[in-house]
């Protein structure tokens, strides 16, 4: 018989090296296609400035944690912007999965799992431009940081985990679904757990039912993770309950993932 | 070992049945074309054979390795060019090379290597750093065939690859997939065109509700068929039932489109001049005459008596 | 007469028109209609956004610049109608350039029907469907005990203003996509319209804002509007109140519908 004999499993692909190439194409695209970044570079700066002038007002309210409202909307921005990147990673892979390429990276012998991380390590880059954009427009916009270098790190990190996690789950999503119709679950999802939590208001001063659901929302550790060092020191009880949120989150939703991705090939 | 063998493959998709109970054998160094009509099954059989999809019954070894239990090792030996050829538009072919050859864990220096060498054998050298967006059908198709062939596979799977393309286009995937053969690679094609197994296959299988309804030399099965066809239109409808009765005295009646009678021809051309007095004495008048040696399509109507869809005879 | 003579109809050119243009209009709306993906976002979205902020500033409403209200869920009724708006005249457009893409534009364009019907049948599409949507926005605010200071009439007037902002928005994304022809151009139109509602008094008082982003947000064509509709649900009637919103909603109409209108000419020219 004609051909190879199989390679061994270190010569294969089956090392990390296959994340690598496939975080390269989606960034390729990502570059040629200048209609996917306009939302990632707008929006960000959507949220930071809409919901820190429309709704100036608040910090007048009695009991409101700052006087400046953008050391509060900082994290809203940038975690918004950073979910959106999950959300497009999704999308990325439902195109892949219209279009026939999952099949040929399902038919081809690199493992299961790299064909998960290989777009999660894509929206961990991609989550990149709009955190970096709204840090430094907050900034310019003067933000105040006391929690210094440690307090950008967890905002940094809580945006990336948060960007992972809507990553993980919008894989999920789109892999069971099977299309880009998918889409519009990821998005309302990801509208759906930021806003009924802290992110422009603090719980003392949210009303009735509101308050019950940020309460247990996950978000709101992430985003109390996310803000604290734009309003005082970075403390570890601020920072363990969204590390908590981002691990459950990336493990429950990943393995989910992965799940479904097999379940594809049944 | 036969590169592809397959046991009694069955595949549903909740109450409906794709491939119910297919055996298969493809010999090593062969064209084996998979023909059948839109939704027969033959897309469902390749996604079992390449390890896209799990058979609900029945076993399949391709490359000698279980496609359900050995999985790893069959995608590791088989190439795939897939019905929608998934070529990213925003890519160049080059890129797309590169990245397939990581799949398939290639070094750098051989994958560059065998991708020049590739982007060459299919013509594609000059566009190899365009965007596969500005590519015509006919190039993504043969970029295809280049992907499926980064590591030099044992058993190439083709998915119907000239759907959709000109004809130019197709001959010169054809022409590509006889060059591949020659040197020594099995082919699977699945088609839906009997012209395109014609040409290319040693051997076919025809698939029909799921179920292979003929398998084997297309010459053979033609010749099974027996009697060339003979098609007769009639100028005046009403007279058609009539041409029927006449015809059947020169042979069993095959399955042909509305206002035409189609027999097969007992005794062949020789019995031409008989078949025109005939007509001619009963008054049948004939707007369309033609006689046919037995074709796929006519294997195809004996096998399942109804005509190839998108036949193109 | 031979059927390639075509058929003689001897019917009024305005009757016909009319005709085809309710004929387009009704295609409008039921592609709308079995489409759950269309309306419920228009529907469900700017409720959601409602019980968020209703809950989230509900204490602004205490705020001495902040105007008198019954609840903040009463100053956002406006707001939820305005966004239900958008998301409808977003379909519009969208529509109209699936439309130029499958195809069936050229079909229209092909067949004896009214030109201006193509273009009608569209913007009574959304206008409809507008109408309808702030009729279930406002009966859902007052099923949750929201007050309409100005009573039925309000909600009459609050429905028409809604008619005529709604084609007025409409004209927008059809003016793009009668330009381009694209779905992906004209639904790129939305979060536009998205901002510009965000960027207005609709879910906040300009009073409470600041510097050049208030003295952006009073000039807002869209607060232009909210704030005199905003005074019918939460002060009562005032004949003064209607007419400027209408006024307004009518000159975005006029602008919008005549970007639209030129775009449909050009595209008709081509074909």
């Amino acid at each position: 018989m004609t051909g190879v004999a199989p390679a061994r499993s270190r010569d294969t692909g089956v090392g990390l090296f296959p994340i690598v190439w496939m975080c390269h194409r989606n960034l390729t695209r990502f570059a040629r296609l200048p209609a996917i970044m306009v939302p990632m570079v707008v929006m960000p700066i959507f949220f930071l400035v809409v919901f820190t002038s429309s709704f100036d007002g608040i910090s007048r309210v009695d009991g409101y944690p700052t006087e400046n409202l953008i050391n509060w909307v900082v994290a809203f921005a940038l975690l918004q912007g950073a979910m959106f990147s999950g959300v497009g990673t999704a999308g990325t892979v439902a195109n892949d999965l219209e279009t026939g390429f999952m099949d040929r990276l399902l038919a081809s012998p690199i493992r299961r799992g790299i064909i998960i991380a290989a777009p999660l390590t894509y929206t961990a880059i991609r989550a990149l431009i709009p955190i970096t954009l709204v840090t430094v427009l907050a900034l310019v916009m003067n933000a105040e940081l006391p929690g210094g270098i440690l307090g950008i790190v967890v905002a940094f990190s809580g945006g990336i985990g948060g960007a992972l996690v809507i990553g993980c789950f919008g894989l999920g999503v789109v892999l069971r679904m099977g299309d880009v119709r998918a889409m519009t679950i990821v998005q309302m999802t990801s509208f759906l757990v930021i806003f009924p939590s802290i992110g422009q208001v603090p719980i003392a001063l949210l009303d009735g039912w509101m308050e019950q659901v940020a309460r247990v929302n996950p978000t709101t550790n992430l985003l109390r993770m996310t803000r604290q060092g734009y309003l005082g020191d970075v403390t570890w009880a601020d920072t363990w309950p969204g590390l908590l949120v981002i691990a459950c989150g990336i493990a429950i939703f990943g393995t989910w993932a992965r799940a479904e991705l097999i379940r594809r090939t049944r | 070992m036969k590169p592809v063998e397959a046991e009694g493959l069955v595949r549903t998709f909740g109450d409906v049945t794709a491939v119910a109970g297919i055996d298969l054998e493809v010999a090593e160094g062969e064209i084996f074309g998979f023909l059948g009509p839109n939704g027969a099954g033959k897309s469902t059989t390749v996604r079992m054979l390449v390890t896209l999809l799990r058979p609900t019954a029945g076993t399949a070894r391709v490359a000698g390795f279980d496609v359900v239990k050995e999985a790893d090792s069959v995608r590791r030996l088989i190439g795939v060019a897939l019905q929608d050829a998934a070529i990213d538009p925003l890519m160049t072919g080059s890129e797309l090379l590169r990245l397939q050859a990581v799949l398939h864990g290639l070094g750098r220096r051989r994958a560059a290597d065998r991708g020049s060498e590739l982007l060459e054998r299919v013509g594609l050298t000059g566009a190899a750093d365009r965007r596969v967006g500005t590519y015509s059908g006919g190039m993504r198709r043969r970029l295809d065939l280049a992907l499926a062939l980064i590591h030099r596979p044992a058993v190439l799977f083709l998915d119907e690859p000239t759907t959709g393309l000109d004809p130019t286009s197709r001959v010169a995937v054809w022409e590509e997939v006889r060059s591949l053969n020659d040197d020594g690679t099995t082919v699977f094609l699945t088609t839906q065109y009997l012209e395109e197994a014609d040409e290319l296959a040693a051997r076919i299988a025809i698939i029909d509700n799921g179920v292979i309804v003929r398998e084997g030399d297309p010459t053979v099965l033609k010749g099974q068929v027996g009697d060339p066809t003979l098609r007769v239109e009639v100028a005046d409808e009403t007279t058609i039932e009539l041409a029927r009765q006449v015809l059947g005295a020169f042979g069993d009646q095959r399955p042909a489109r509305d206002g035409r009678v189609a027999i097969g021809l007992r005794g062949g051309a020789t019995r031409l001049t008989d078949v025109v007095r005939a007509l001619d004495e009963q008054g049948v008048p004939v707007a369309h005459f033609e006689l046919d040696s037995p074709s796929l399509d006519d294997v195809f109507a004996d096998a399942t008596g109804r005509r190839l869809e998108g036949a193109e005879t | 007469m031979t059927a390639a003579q075509g058929l003689r109809l001897n019917r009024p050119r305005l009757l016909v028109g009319t005709e085809q243009a309710w004929t387009l209009t009704v295609r409008s709306v039921l592609a709308t209609a079995r489409k759950v993906d269309r309306w419920a976002p228009g529907l469900i979205f700017p409720l959601a956004m409602a019980a968020v902020y209703s809950s989230q500033f509900a204490k602004a409403t205490g705020l001495s610049e902040f105007p008198e209200v019954d609840s903040f869920l009463q100053f956002i009724l406006p707001a939820t109608i305005l966004q239900g708006i958008a998301f409808n005249a977003s379909n519009a457009g969208t529509d109209m350039a699936s439309d130029i893409e499958t195809g069936f534009f050229d079909r229209l364009v092909a067949s004896p029907v009214a030109r201006q019907s193509i273009f009608v049948g569209r913007v009574g599409g959304a206008a409809a469907a507008a109408g309808f949507q702030a009729g279930v926005h406002t009966a859902i605010f007052v099923v949750l005990g929201v007050p309409i200071a100005s009573g039925v009439a309000g909600v009459v007037a609050l429905m028409l203003i809604s008619i005529v902002l709604s084609v007025g928005i409409s004209g927008f994304g059809l003016a793009v996509a009668l330009r381009t022809g694209s779905t992906e151009a004209t639904q790129s139109m939305f979060p536009l319209i998205f901002v510009m509602v965000f960027v207005s008094s609709a879910f906040f008082p300009t009073e409470l804002m600041k510097g050049w982003y208030q003295s952006v947000a009073e000039r807002n064509p869209f607060t232009l509007v909210m704030d005199p509709t905003r005074q019918l649900v939460i002060s009562g009637w005032s004949w003064g109140h209607v007419f400027e919103a209408l006024g307004y909603s009518l000159l975005i109409g006029l602008v919008s519908l005549s970007l639209a209108y030129r775009a449909h000419l050009r595209r008709l020219r081509r074909s």
